[in-house]
């Protein structure tokens, strides 16, 4: 592969323009940024229209504007479920999450380990969750990086070896530098610029590309048959069916206890700027159900079996699906525009989930346990700090590991943290819950989502459950959450008698 | 879930109930696992679930939308002294 020089002109300029965006953000809203809410949470003043971006540049990253057409590319309709999990996720932010915004707002809480730890009055409970969260994260920040390296590789970089990897090196410290000074509020900013770009690509490439292709019939006229709908189940079993639709609920459950979407719901000014976003954020959602369908696309225009992409393909997997057929369909300086809003689309939620791992470890684990006597300038110092160290940890964790292993990191993370929901789901709507009971289920539901995984070679998390003779083969993360409610609730009585009620 | 609620009672958060439709819609996945009807050569499949997106998107812009009407209205009716917050601002 040679460098196509237009598109990368465009994609560095794009690039600059986002850095310097990212520092100046430090003055929008000028506040003291030596406080952690100001640092951390933009000051939790968000309007709907900020809130918008943020949440939307939060939620759908890099790795889904990749991932999701791949896996579409790869599998077919099975990859779809990302559309059932999208239309899922707003009504469950319009139920939960107002109120937990308003619990936190009123009671200074920075991170869910806050909210758990005020709630339940555990420092054990809260940190399980913090450390949760944090480890769930840190493959998902690694895989941002995967994103970005698919397009640095699509442009015609060399891959491999130390040279090959400084691109995403310079990019991970530009944006290290720009989180450290201005916090969340260069993401914010970011995010604005990130949208305009990725809604002109998207929009292009469903004009575009089924123009030159023939039309939308003749892309699905060109997907073999048996890939266009899931596989009917055979004997006494769900089959694909129950995995479509749990792979669906359950990633739409474990959205938003990821801190960083937590971070996004947080920082808003109001609870209703969550209530509207909840119905104003669907707009991302048809979005990235047409993205999905760029898998099919890259299919019909047959850049697979193209000679020029046979390099990335092998390189990247079905990765490459997206840039390949950016490549074959746009005119390059088009192609670095695409390009730059999937990279600064992985900037965006990159930022945003350091620091909420940032928040995390500086009010939960920090000053919960190392210096409660910590000043807030001291606080958000560390937290600064820690924002750094996420990152460098995040490119060490890309350079020094197979990227399969960040990919089967983040599966899991999906199966850890849904573990959080019913300590959150309990905590806001059920009277009393005991803190200890929560901390059993959450263990049992770590352990046995763990080993389901660890059933399927951690190459899946669907998981093939039998019961009475019908197998239900369904997502890991949504059984092992069930009994981790069972044994939350029924346990809670056990511990309660004879105790005084710790509850408020 | 719209069964746990948050105080109040039925009055003021039945419209939560229309909520619970996306789920029945999407994760019944045999009733839309076909080929046909096709609409403008988009499979059955792929173009129900894309409409869902914006029926869904309806459904909670007009859950919002009620449950505003019906809490301003409540807060009518109890004539308070004190006013409400200000609507958080747009930007």
């Amino acid at each position: 592969m040679s460098l196509h020089l237009p598109a990368t002109i465009v994609f560095v300029a794009l690039f600059l323009f986002v850095t310097w965006l990212g520092f100046v953000a430090a003055r929008w809203r000028k506040a003291d940024l030596n406080l952690l809410h100001e640092w951390g949470l933009g000051g939790r003043r968000f309007g709907t229209i900020v809130t918008w971006f943020l949440l939307g540049g939060d939620l759908y990253t890099a790795y889904t504007f990749i991932a999701v057409p791949a896996l579409v590319f790869g599998k077919g309709a099975m990859g779809f479920f990302a559309v059932p999990y999208t239309i899922l996720i707003y009504p469950i932010l319009y139920l939960v999450f107002p109120r937990l915004w308003a619990i936190a707002h009123a009671r200074g809480h920075v991170t869910a380990a806050d909210f758990v730890r005020d709630h339940f009055g555990s420092r054990m409970l809260a940190l399980a969750i913090a450390l949760t969260g944090i480890v769930a994260t840190m493959p998902y920040i690694a895989l941002q990086l995967v994103g970005m390296e698919v397009v640095i590789g699509a442009l015609g970089f060399p891959g491999g070896g130390l040279l090959g990897h400084l691109p995403l090196i310079i990019a991970f410290t530009i944006l290290a530098a720009f989180t450290y000074t201005s916090g969340l509020r260069a993401p914010a900013l970011i995010a604005i610029v990130k949208d305009m770009l990725i809604f002109m690509t998207v929009f292009a490439a469903i004009v575009l590309i089924p123009a030159k292709l023939g039309g939308y019939g003749a892309i699905f006229a060109s997907v073999p048959q048996e890939k266009l709908t899931l596989a009917p189940p055979e004997g006494a079993s769900l089959g694909s069916h129950s995995a479509y639709a749990t792979l669906a609920l359950g990633s739409a459950l474990a959205l938003f206890l990821y801190p960083h979407s937590m971070t996004g719901i947080l920082s808003a000014s109001d609870g209703n700027v969550v209530r509207r976003n909840a119905a104003l954020l669907a707009a991302y959602s048809f979005i990235l159900g047409l993205i999905a369908l760029l898998g099919y696309m890259a299919i019909a225009a047959g850049v697979e079996k193209d000679p020029a992409y046979a390099a990335g393909f092998t390189q990247y997997g079905a990765n490459f699906a997206v840039p390949a057929l950016f490549l074959a369909s746009f005119p390059s300086w088009f192609v670095g525009v695409a390009f730059a809003s999937i990279a600064i689309g992985a900037l965006v939620p990159a930022a945003i989930m350091s620091i909420a791992c940032a928040n995390l470890f500086t009010r939960n684990l920090y000053k919960e346990f190392l210096r409660p006597d910590c000043t807030e300038a001291q606080e958000a110092t560390v937290a600064k700090i820690v924002s750094l160290v996420v990152k460098i940890g995040a490119v060490v964790f890309i350079l020094a590991i197979p990227q399969a292993y960040a990919i089967q990191l983040q599966l899991l993370g999906g199966i850890w943290i849904i573990q959080l929901l019913p300590a959150i789901l309990l905590g806001l709507y059920a009277r009393s819950c005991n803190a200890s009971a929560l901390l059993i289920g959450w263990g049992a539901g770590l352990a046995i989502g763990t080993y389901m995984a660890g059933t399927q070679g951690f190459a899946s998390s669907v998981y093939p459950l039998s019961a009475f003779g019908v197998t239900i083969p369904g997502y890991a993360a949504l059984y092992s959450v069930l009994v981790n409610f069972a044994l939350a609730i029924g346990l809670t009585p056990l511990f309660n008698r004879g105790v005084q009620p710790t509850d408020r | 879930m719209a069964s746990k609620k948050a105080g109040g009672g039925l009055k003021r958060y039945w419209p939560r109930l229309l909520l619970l439709i996306p789920f029945f819609a999407v994760l019944w996945v045999p009733f839309y696992n076909r080929l046909e009807p096709a609409l403008g050569g988009v499979p059955f499949f792929y173009w129900y679930q894309l409409a869902w997106i914006l029926v869904g998107a309806a459904l909670v812009l007009s859950v919002y939308l009620i449950e505003t009407r019906i809490t301003h209205a409540l807060e009518r009716t109890r004539t308070l002294l004190e006013r409400t917050d200000a609507p958080g601002d747009i930007l």
